[in-house]
């Protein structure tokens, strides 16, 4: 068999292969709406998600599935829920400090466990961390058929540092986040209480029960 | 001959180089299939089939490894070719073979073009929305609108790959230099009030400085898409006009002005412009009773024509797509929270290949099959005697 021609062949192919370049175009088009800037410019959602219906539009997609259920404590105060949030309280503490409780859900992994940890240490102002040192930096809580990550970091040991002690829990091809932000000392006295909470998150009974 | 041309000949027509082919697309088809898992199909189509060579990264490094589709496919097509011309002789007793591989060779003629030609983009259409553009999901453009004229915008589209490799872009259409300084594939915008971060934040211009873009890792899932993010810096004659972040996020919602010209600026979907439009009349999206399970979902769209001569109403539904000006247009989503429709736009000029080629294997199955039946059963008459008994 006559094989000496595929050096020469793989040699004037390979130098090919790398020779397709994107051009850049310019056009005329009839006058367009601009584009409105997205609601990331008034809220503190992450923007990264699956694609929803509407692949065009710059609107952070959330999670539209079944919903998640909980008993939150009696002294946890529920603020009104805006398009970002599936819940929503602020924590008082003894002193008048305030904490922020959200829960929002997003489609798809929202950029995988890692960027997400990673976001919540850049708000407290720590370095990212990488994947080997995910299983330490995070805990494990299962419960009633969910697996929570929970994460707990601030930056530094002052009583009022910002921390954030939350959850991420995949349920139903989507992500759900609970997280909780105020002074450290605030987190550390309701942590307990943060942690029972997320033991009473349940999925919502389905509103149809047979099909 | 020639004793080089004979050589090329004689590996040309050799069928060793088809057994070596077509195990090495065995190879090829079970890897890729592997890959597929952590890929997707688009990434492991682009990666083992529409290329000459498979290539690993090492470092920055890509090293081809093994040979891509292209390349086995292509060589099969010549080998395929060249053993017809040189070994095959015509005769009618033979015309099934001859039909049959015929077929597969328009077959791999037709992957190959689809694989050159074909282009797939989505249009998303409210109720009374009219667009006459196409959105790919996949591919992304820098987009520079000059929006000085009343009645026109001026589009300067500079694909993803540039702003990837750092391309400094200078447009004549444009009064400035594009220097791309940093890119990111897939990336989450926060707010900076809300996210500090020690990550590299260059913008100086528009909304960039407001926000905080954290890189994550790139997606393969198919019902997912990235969300690339870039600094992009404008460099005119008397220096630069500022860095700007671009997302695919925030579209192209950026304006500035330069050189007496009024511009907008952002990353969003590759479009396909269409010298016609569509307008949304009607969405329906029926469940069987009973239950969400969608049976049918259907738009009544409007083809709109610069001259108005080949307006028409179209009903698309599933499985009985719209084909115009050499766009197939399928109904692809439907969310029917808000009635929003997505149509997927194929343009793909060799889609008759694959019935045509096909059609020919069958064809000529059916042929050479029938050939050899007729000429068993004629020879099993004349060789077994009948034999009648009586009772």
């Amino acid at each position: 068999m006559h094989f000496r021609f595929v050096p020469l062949l793989l040699a004037v192919l390979l130098a090919s292969a790398g020779c397709r370049d994107a051009k850049v175009t310019s056009y005329r088009v009839p006058k367009e709406k601009p584009d409105p800037l997205p609601p990331i410019l008034t809220g503190d959602a992450p923007m990264s998600g699956a694609g929803g219906a509407d692949m065009a539009s710059t609107a952070v997609p959330t999670a539209s599935g079944n919903d998640l259920t909980w008993d939150a404590p009696a002294t946890w105060k529920a603020q009104p829920l805006s398009a970002m949030r599936k819940g929503s309280f602020t924590v008082t503490g003894s002193d008048g400090a305030a904490a922020d409780l959200s829960i929002t859900a997003f489609p798809g992994d929202v950029g995988g466990l890692l960027a997400n940890v990673n976001r919540w240490r850049g708000q407290v102002q720590l370095p990212p961390i990488g994947d080997s040192e995910l299983a330490t930096a995070t805990t494990q809580l299962e419960s009633r058929g969910l697996t929570f990550v929970v994460v707990d970091v601030a930056n530094s040991p002052s009583p009022k540092t910002d921390r954030i002690l939350g959850a991420i829990v995949p349920f139903e091809g989507a992500t759900w986040f609970f997280k909780l932000k105020g002074p450290d000392a605030l987190v550390e006295q309701q942590k307990s209480a943060f942690m029972t909470f997320l033991q009473t998150v349940k999925p919502a009974a389905p509103e149809r029960a047979t099909r | 001959m020639n004793q080089t041309l004979r050589h090329l000949r004689d590996f040309l027509v050799s069928l060793k180089l088809t057994v070596v082919l077509l195990a090495l697309s065995l190879v090829l088809i079970f890897a890729a299939t592997l890959d597929q898992v952590n890929l997707g199909v688009w990434a492991v189509q682009a990666k083992y089939f529409r290329s000459l060579f498979v290539f690993w990264r090492a470092g920055s490094v890509m090293i081809p490894v093994f040979p891509g589709g292209y390349l086995i496919g292509g060589l099969l097509f010549f080998n395929l070719i060249a053993a017809h011309v040189y070994r095959f002789k015509f005769s009618w007793r033979k015309s099934g073979i001859w039909l049959t591989h015929a077929g597969l060779i328009l077959l791999l003629a037709g992957e190959f073009f689809s694989g050159l030609l074909q282009q797939e983009y989505q249009m998303g259409l409210s109720p009374g929305e009219t667009k006459n553009y196409a959105e790919s999901y996949r591919k992304n453009e820098l987009a520079i609108i000059d929006t000085t004229d009343p009645k026109f915008d001026d589009v300067v589209a500079i694909p993803e790959p540039r702003l990837e490799h750092k391309n400094e872009i200078q447009n004549p259409k444009l009064p400035f230099r594009v220097v791309p300084r940093l890119y990111y594939p897939n990336a989450v915008l926060s707010l900076r009030s809300g996210a500090p971060s020690d990550l590299p934040q260059l913008a100086t211009k528009g909304v960039g400085p407001q926000l905080v873009v954290t890189p994550v890792a790139v997606t393969y899932k198919q019902d997912e898409r990235n969300w690339p993010a870039a600094f992009v810096e404008l460099i005119g004659p008397d220096g630069s006009l500022g860095t700007w972040l671009v997302s695919a996020q925030l579209a192209a919602s950026q304006t500035f002005e330069c050189a007496g010209h009024s511009f907008r600026l952002g990353l969003r979907w590759t479009r396909a412009y269409e010298p016609f439009s569509l307008t949304l009349l009607k969405v329906q999206h029926d469940v069987y009773p009973g239950t969400d399970i969608p049976k049918n979902f259907s738009s009544r769209v409007r083809i709109g024509t610069p001259d108005h001569r080949g307006d028409r109403e179209v009903l698309i539904y599933m499985n009985n797509p719209l084909r115009y000006s050499g766009l197939t247009f399928y109904q692809y989503q439907m969310n029917s929270e808000n009635d929003t429709s997505v149509l997927q736009v194929v343009h793909n000029p060799s889609w008759l290949l694959p019935y045509i080629s096909c059609a020919l294997i069958v064809l000529g199955l059916l042929i050479q099959f029938g050939i050899h039946l007729t000429g068993f059963a004629r020879k099993r008459r004349a060789a077994v005697p009948v034999v009648v008994v009586k009772p």
